[in-house]
């Protein structure tokens, strides 16, 4: 946290809106909604995001407040990622059993590029692509498309448009998708639980809340997985941005457009 | 460093509060007996925020020295652990998860105006965006675990 954010715990207006939100939501609980075989866990950290985003509209909360919240979302996660780590010494032995996969889901973070490069194509966008689909766009990709192409260049607006749909939706987003995915794919808790450290703070949390809903006589493994993956995506997130995620994008990108340059060419000829 | 850490107490004593009432109302746990669980976990954060204060490379994140030292703390074995696992199992998880999405909330609403202005398509890439990076980790892993015969 920088130097200038101080006296955070002073803005008593923001932490008692807060406590009354936890409050509310807590007293609301947990309800599922059944759609076909999959079930949506509407969790009370769920209503409190939205809660959040509404008061902004409010006169409850001021700019000031909005603005303080950002490094406290950063302080309160720090309790979450101690709690990961607690789940995850006990489980040590099925760490090391589990390993080899924690250390290669990583390289699944890159099914980003595999499924939203070719869609953002189709949908004709240009070279926004490269910073939209590259990776899941938090503040390290921000960066570091930033320090490559420049912020006002078109990789650069992709990644922004990225960075503030996935701050504005990711979490709801998150949320609903992961238990909803859970019951109706055939994969395994397990596999989920690995998957729920993308490199985000908050859709880690809000990714792996209906996980251990849904599957509460796992919970303690799903965390210890969820917490490992998170740790290590911590870690290497952007050095696999660096050094694949960026090229790959870049190659897929080139590959792609070529086609269709091709194509469109060979249609000319024809008409 | 001191106003810091200062200012880092007062936050997990808030926040802290707020996650045992939480965890009271939604998972009828009393808050005194998942007190020494936060403490403990507030203890541990504290303690990776001022190592990464501390060392002066800051190319690893603060969550990773927090969450590794969680993890050797609680290793089978090394002292205090069993107290250490039994304190915070009291404390939810879920129950840490409101308030961060409520502050997250509040702190996104000043976002939402810029989101206004991003075209539908940005909608869709988004969510393949998510969608991608959370199933691709996930087939990997169910491949890999399967081989590994523990799923």
């Amino acid at each position: 946290m920088a130097e200038q954010a101080l006296n955070l715990w002073k803005d008593w207006r923001l932490h008692v809106v807060v406590f009354a939100i936890v409050i509310v939501t807590e007293f609301i609980g947990t309800h599922e909604i059944s759609i076909g075989p999959g079930v949506i866990l509407l969790l009370p950290m769920l209503y409190a995001v939205i809660i959040g985003i509404g008061l902004f509209f409010t006169p409850l909360i001021k700019k000031k407040q909005s603005i303080n919240a950002e490094p406290l979302v950063f302080i309160s996660v720090t309790l979450l990622i101690a709690k990961f780590g607690v789940q995850a010494g006990p489980a040590l032995p099925q760490l090391i059993d589990a390993g080899f996969a924690l250390v290669f889901q990583e390289l699944g973070n890159l099914g980003t590029i595999f499924l939203a490069l070719p869609i953002a194509l189709l949908l004709g966008l240009k070279r926004e692509t490269i910073g939209m689909t590259h990776s899941i766009g938090r503040e390290p990709n921000l960066a570091l498309i930033t320090d490559k192409y420049g912020l006002s260049s078109p990789e650069g607006r992709g990644v922004m448009a990225i960075y503030i749909f996935g701050t504005v939706f990711g979490s709801i987003f998150m949320g609903l998708a992961s238990g909803f995915l859970a019951t109706i794919t055939p994969l395994h808790p397990y596999s989920f639980a690995m998957a729920t450290g993308i490199g985000s703070g908050s859709m880690t949390a809000a990714s792996l809340g209906p996980l251990v809903a849904a599957f509460p006589e796992k919970a303690a493994t799903i965390t210890a997985f969820s917490g490992a993956s998170n740790l290590l995506t911590s870690v290497t997130g952007l050095y696999a941005s660096i050094f694949i995620g960026l090229p790959l994008a870049e190659k897929l990108y080139t590959v792609f457009t070529k086609k269709k340059e091709k194509r469109v060419e060979k249609n000319s000829k024809v008409v | 460093m001191l106003k810091s850490l200062q200012e880092w107490v007062m936050l997990f004593v808030i926040i802290g509060f707020m996650i045992l009432i939480g965890n009271w109302i939604g998972y009828d746990v009393m808050p005194l007996a998942a007190m020494p669980g936060i403490v403990t976990l507030a203890l541990i954060s504290l303690a990776g925020l001022v190592i990464h204060r501390l060392i002066g490379y800051k190319k690893i994140p603060s969550i990773a020295y927090i969450g590794i030292l969680a993890f050797v703390l609680t290793i089978p074995g090394v002292p205090g652990s069993e107290q250490i696992v039994a304190w915070t199992s009291k404390v939810n998880l879920l129950a840490i998860a409101t308030p961060i999405l409520a502050y997250a909330g509040i702190s996104i609403g000043r976002s939402w105006a810029d989101f206004a202005r991003l075209g539908w398509k940005t909608i869709v890439v988004g969510m393949c965006v998510l969608l991608g990076t959370y199933l691709g980790s996930a087939i990997v892993a169910e491949i890999i675990l399967r081989m590994q015969g523990i799923i």
